[in-house]
């Protein structure tokens, strides 16, 4: 049995090797996916491009603008000299924020110790109005303290108040990047023995030579396990070309264990493989594997949590879910390599992909042999 | 000439009715985008999941803890006795945040005024931990007013300050989809209709009836715009379909010209037709094209503002975007959709995608030609 599987994974491999730019198609998608998620995905939002109109022009208008200005949310560019040029601007994108003191704020925080200001933001992109909205807030709040302290006479320091002391775990710096590239590793785990693994047994169908192999004495066990090795052998290479780069080059660090990591990677890999698998028996063209691996490979994306928290989504959604398996390797990875927790905390998510990988592996192993018969 | 564009146009119609699988892919496609865009692309998690640890046990540690659960972003799920456990609590990831506050906090707000606490955020997904830290942050600083008034006995309307007020303008109500679904609808003209191009040329490369063509007294103009011109209505349809479905649906506003964005999104079409021919000039084979297209897509996406903001990008980054079409075209439609801006805004924008329309076209066309 063992020569007969070595045989098709050599027939497989030729073909691989026949087709070089496929080839380099599987080894560069990490890193494509490496530099856009690693650079292009950032979410942590400073130097809003932002705009001034200041109509009042006294000393506590400019102390307010510097307040912006020293905090790292606002990059004050620019200072219009009408309402009319700050919205004209704001509408062609070319800022994003914009700080409108009126006539009388000086002179109204010396008398009566308020004042008020406009603050607009472009909410077009929520994440990104809803950062800047509590920056802008905390900053004018910071500055009412101040001037607080200054009423009564006191050193700001010695006011009253409650100090937070921020304890961010996991991802102290909090970079968009230690976040990404640890999910990555799942995707990529996905997407390429999905989509390469039903792609290639639908390849034989297409071209005919799927009847040859039937009639040579190997066996369908012998044959899905011949023609996904040389596929799980690139996937686990991808794999630690993310983890080099990751580490190396963006320095994510890996707080957990290497080995866990690998050993419910290929525990993952039943579940893909099997998807893998389940396509082939259902598509009749290399194109219609293609898009239906993607078609699949999209709803993981969004419903896995990929990019956006579970947690937003609507009920419906969020147990909609709980039937992706991918869901549970983001947990699993981002778990090891961020959190650097091991399989007491990961026991069910570890469980819930054994399950999946058994289930769908047996429904795609029985339809296969089905389908050759 | 009108006839044999038509002649072609039939015959690829035909080709299309043949295969029911794909053409309902193709108008289920943005149905299935729209969901999930318009639902789940949001970092607006709602409440988010706390566990409190109270080793204070005071009226004042008590009074902190109120007002984290009375602002709109703590959901306080879990009471713990021990870091430990508040640790194991945001290791499974039940909780996301923790308050810890320590021993002796009441007694030194009263005595010195002063005191301080720990915030345990789970930073993993750093959009959601920047907004947990300086929600962090405003319920503190609150809280510490309500301090100073205790303590000077201010009133609260003569508390010196300075009071910002918000102007949300174009998405006041902050929602998701409706920076999304316009986003959506620049998307399916860019990718959904470069794909179908190619493909429909690679796939007469691949079956060699391309040679068929050439001998028939067709003009390679005639067979380019024949063949497309099936897709471009079903792209047209598909921007339909999102524009009605975001409108009625998911309740997204309309504020510009739809005539205008109409015939943007034409424009926006003519450079997809570009790309779609220049891939299928190189594509041999139809999974070819498709990987291609695929790979072109992808910095598309990302490169082009569609679900991250560019001026976070590295520099880099951010000028290779000067070269991607659908940069320009997101402006547009969430310019003419959300801003409600007209051409006097919009123009330079247009101006660069209609650029990039006759470069496009004309590099196509010349390969396309020497190929034939």
């Amino acid at each position: 049995m063992n020569s007969r599987i070595l045989y098709v994974i050599y027939k497989e491999c030729i073909h691989i090797a026949r087709d070089p730019r496929t080839l380099a198609v599987m080894f560069l998608i990490p890193v494509v996916q490496l530099i856009l998620l690693g650079y292009a995905v950032t979410t942590d939002i400073e130097h809003l491009p932002t705009i001034v109109l200041d109509q009042d022009l006294t000393r506590q208008s400019r102390d307010l603008i510097e307040a912006y200005r020293a905090s790292n949310y606002f990059d004050i560019t620019r200072y219009a000299s009408s309402e009319e040029e700050l919205g004209r601007l704001i509408d062609k994108g070319l800022y994003r924020a914009g700080l409108i003191i009126p006539t009388g704020y000086g002179r109204s925080l010396i008398k009566a110790g308020r004042a008020q200001v406009s603050f607009v933001i472009d909410g077009s992109d929520p994440t990104v109005a809803s950062t800047a909205l509590p920056a802008a807030q905390i900053i004018a709040q910071a500055q009412s303290v101040e001037l607080a302290a200054e009423l009564i006479g006191l050193d700001p320091t010695d006011l009253p108040g409650i100090e937070v002391h921020p304890r961010v775990w996991y991802n102290p710096d909090m970079k968009s990047v230690n976040f990404m590239i640890p999910g990555l590793i799942a995707l990529i785990l996905q997407f390429l023995t999905t989509l390469f693994t039903s792609m290639s047994i639908v390849r034989e169908r297409e071209q005919g030579t799927m009847e040859q192999l039937i009639v040579t004495p190997i066996r369908p066990p012998e044959l899905i396990l011949g023609k996904v090795a040389p596929y799980v052998a690139i996937s686990f290479f991808d794999l630690a070309e993310i983890l080099v780069i990751g580490v190396f080059w963006f320095g994510v660090p890996i707080n957990g264990s290497v080995a866990l990591l690998l050993a419910l990677s290929v525990l993952f890999l039943l579940t893909t493989l099997g998807m893998g698998i389940l396509i082939s028996t259902i598509a009749r063209s290399q194109q219609e594997a293609m898009f239906l691996s993607l078609f699949t490979l999209m709803p993981s994306i969004f419903l896995a949590g990929f990019f956006f928290p579970l947690e937003a989504m609507p009920q419906l959604l969020q147990w909609m879910s709980y039937v992706v398996p991918l869901r549970y390797m983001l947990i699993i990875v981002r778990g090891i390599v961020l959190k650097g927790v091991g399989l007491r905390i990961l026991a069910g998510e570890v469980l819930a992909i054994a399950i999946f990988g058994v289930f769908i592996f047996s429904v795609a192993a029985r339809r296969f042999r089905k389908r050759l018969e | 000439m009108i006839r044999r564009t038509l002649a072609i146009t039939r015959k690829e119609v035909i080709h299309i009715l043949r295969d029911p699988r794909t053409l309902a892919i193709m108008f289920l496609m943005p149905v299935m985008q729209l969901i999930l865009f318009g639902y789940t692309a949001t970092t607006d998690i709602g409440l988010l999941p706390t566990v409190v640890l109270d080793q204070d046990r005071t009226l004042q540690s008590r009074e902190l803890v109120d007002a984290y659960r009375a602002s709109n972003y703590f959901d306080i799920l879990f009471y713990v006795r021990s870091e430990a456990e508040l640790g194991r609590l945001i290791d499974g990831g039940q909780a996301k945040a923790g308050v810890i506050i320590p021993t002796g906090y009441g007694r030194r707000l009263t005595a010195e005024n002063r005191a301080s606490i720990a915030f345990v955020i789970d930073g993993s997904m750093p959009s959601v931990a920047t907004t947990a830290f300086s929600a962090a942050q405003t319920v503190a600083q609150a809280q510490s007013t309500v301090l100073i008034q205790r303590v000077y006995g201010i009133e609260v309307d003569e508390q010196p300050g300075i009071d910002v007020r918000p102007r949300v303008w174009y998405n006041p109500d902050m929602k998701s989809a409706n920076f999304m679904i316009p986003g959506l609808m620049a998307m399916i003209l860019q990718v959904q209709s470069t794909i179908l191009t190619a493909l429909s040329i690679v796939r007469e490369k691949e079956e060699g009836t391309i040679e068929q063509l050439i001998v028939t007294p067709l003009r390679s103009m005639e067979l380019i715009v024949g063949k497309v011109t099936p897709y471009m209505v079903i792209s047209l349809f598909n921007l339909m379909e999102v524009l009605l479905i975001g409108v009625f649906w998911f309740g997204v506003p309309i504020n510009g010209n739809i005539l205008l964005l109409l015939a943007l999104g034409l424009l926006a079409l003519l450079v997809s037709l570009g790309i779609g021919l220049f891939n299928s000039t190189i594509a041999s084979t139809q999974q070819e094209a498709i990987f291609l297209t695929f790979f072109l897509m992808l910095p598309f996406i990302f490169l082009s503002g569609f679900f991250f903001p560019l001026e976070a990008m590295p520099k880099v980054l951010q000028w290779i975007s000067y070269f991607i079409p659908l940069r320009y075209l997101l402006v547009i439609v969430r310019g003419i959709v959300l801003k409600g801006a007209g051409l006097s805004i919009l123009w330079d924008q247009a101006a660069a995608l209609a650029l990039f329309a006759i470069v496009m076209l004309a590099l196509a066309a010349s390969r396309f030609r020497k190929r034939l």
